[in-house]
């Protein structure tokens, strides 16, 4: 059983809660039966304890996380839960959060041990150490670039110095083409392909001359009339023909 | 036996020494050209040779290998020898963390935050960093969220022969299995709030 004095001992509660890896922490070590099975009778014997070391750090203005509060949440509806009779039929487990707490409970209980042996373990093979093997020289792959990197030679600062060389100097000027065709003449070119009315296959429209470009910029106008609604075009399948109609909103 | 090592053990020696990982006896068998069983053998009598020669190393079998390493007794003046250098130990955050991952791996962040009852961004961050754990893939579920595992490097760490010399093994796979549902369903509510890098 818990001792009166630990019941009201609030002063401890303020200065030890940053030290508790959260909520089920805190639950465990106010159970504390580290060697016994935990039962939901020792969980609600400690609700309260629980819930009076929150509402002291929020007294207190303690930066609280949130987990805290929704176990603090978890553990009123327990307790309000415990006055009511249990609805018949309804499935126990589902929806008892006092059983899903014992279960998370009594599992993070099995892994803060084992954290704790791990511990153990960490610091006896802190005194061990391994030879470092071939590791600087031998690097596998994109750390052998980077230690060769560190190591640096004077052909690294060489290739360093011409890259900052290379930097300096002023772009090499770039002739950049003007389209060779615009849409305006595009759309021209399509107005007398495609009498009122009338239909034409893209194909026709282009012609002989398949330059690339010339293509991009008659299937670009086709877009824009299709946006405009001057044009209606079909392809039967993908990769098809794409047949081109002119509507009347084209005056 | 005599007090010089034969031609195989001193391969073996020699390859212990100079490798930067444990060497499994595979690899050993691969590189002498020996048996698995002649390895086993040769092993053993470097390790012999070692003790009764009163040297400073001993043959440890680690995260699958084996791995020459210096006698724990002597950890106090090859600590010096570092001094400043070596990371820190880890802290209850992370230890934790790294348990969880450990025995449900691969697993999702959530799950551990499910288990814990905290975030756990910054411990599961410093595990990462250390390379005790890696991107393991990704869960097919919705948001398809992060699976991680533990890394050769964990195993060394701890001086774990393999995941099957975790403390409380059997114990904790029970509980695992007992508290399913639970759990999937405490990580469901959790869930929410985890973000992920793109």
């Amino acid at each position: 059983m818990i001792s009166e004095a630990e019941r009201t001992d609030s002063g401890a509660c303020r200065v030890s809660l940053a030290e508790f890896e959260g909520p089920l922490d805190l639950l465990l070590y106010l159970i504390r039966r580290d060697e016994m099975d935990i039962t939901l009778v020792m969980v609600s014997q400690v609700a309260r304890q629980y819930l009076e070391y929150v509402r002291n750090a929020l007294e207190l203005n303690i930066d609280l996380a949130g987990e805290y509060l929704v176990m603090a949440a978890t553990l009123t509806r327990m307790k309000s839960g415990s006055l009511l009779p249990s609805r018949s039929g309804a499935p126990e487990d589902q929806d008892d959060p006092g059983k899903a707490l014992l279960r998370q409970l009594i599992l993070y209980r099995a892994f803060r041990e084992a954290a704790a042996e791990l511990r153990e373990s960490e610091g006896a093979w802190r005194d061990v150490f391994t030879p470092p093997g071939e590791r600087e020289r031998f690097q596998e792959g994109a750390r052998r670039e980077e230690a060769g990197r560190e190591a640096g030679s004077i052909m690294d600062l060489l290739e360093a110095l011409e890259a900052l060389a290379k930097k300096d100097q002023p772009p090499t000027p770039r002739i950049i083409e003007r389209p060779a065709l615009s849409i305006t003449e595009c759309i021209q070119g399509l107005s007398s392909a495609l009498p009122g009315g009338g239909r034409v296959s893209f194909r026709t429209v282009l012609g002989e001359n398949r330059d690339r470009r010339r293509v991009v910029a008659f299937f670009v106008t086709v877009l824009e009339l299709i946006r405009r609604g001057w044009v209606r075009c079909r392809q039967e399948s993908s990769f098809g023909g794409i047949t081109l109609e002119r509507t009347k909103e084209w005056a | 036996m005599g007090m010089t090592l034969d031609r195989l053990a001193r391969e073996v020696e020699a390859l212990l020494m100079a490798s930067e990982k444990p060497l499994s006896v595979e690899h050993l068998c691969e590189l002498t050209g020996a048996g698995t069983e002649a390895i086993e053998q040769a092993v053993s009598r470097v390790e012999n040779a070692l003790s009764r020669g009163g040297h400073a190393m001993q043959v440890v079998f680690l995260a699958g290998g084996y791995r020459l390493v210096t006698d724990p007794e002597l950890g106090g003046v090859v600590s010096r020898l570092f001094e400043g250098r070596r990371p820190g130990r880890l802290t209850r955050a992370a230890l934790e963390t790294l348990a969880v991952v450990a025995y449900s791996q691969p697993c999702t962040r959530a799950r551990v935050e499910a288990v814990r009852g905290v975030n756990c961004d910054s411990a599961m961050k410093t595990l990462l960093e250390r390379e005790f754990i890696v991107i393991a893939g990704r869960m097919e579920t919705p948001g398809r969220p992060l699976l991680y595992s533990t890394t050769p490097a964990f195993l060394e760490y701890f001086g774990l022969g393999a995941l099957e010399h975790l403390p409380r093994l059997d114990e904790i796979g029970k509980l695992l299995a007992l508290g399913a549902d639970d759990l999937e369903r405490a990580a469901g509510e959790i869930q929410e709030e985890e973000y992920e890098n793109p």
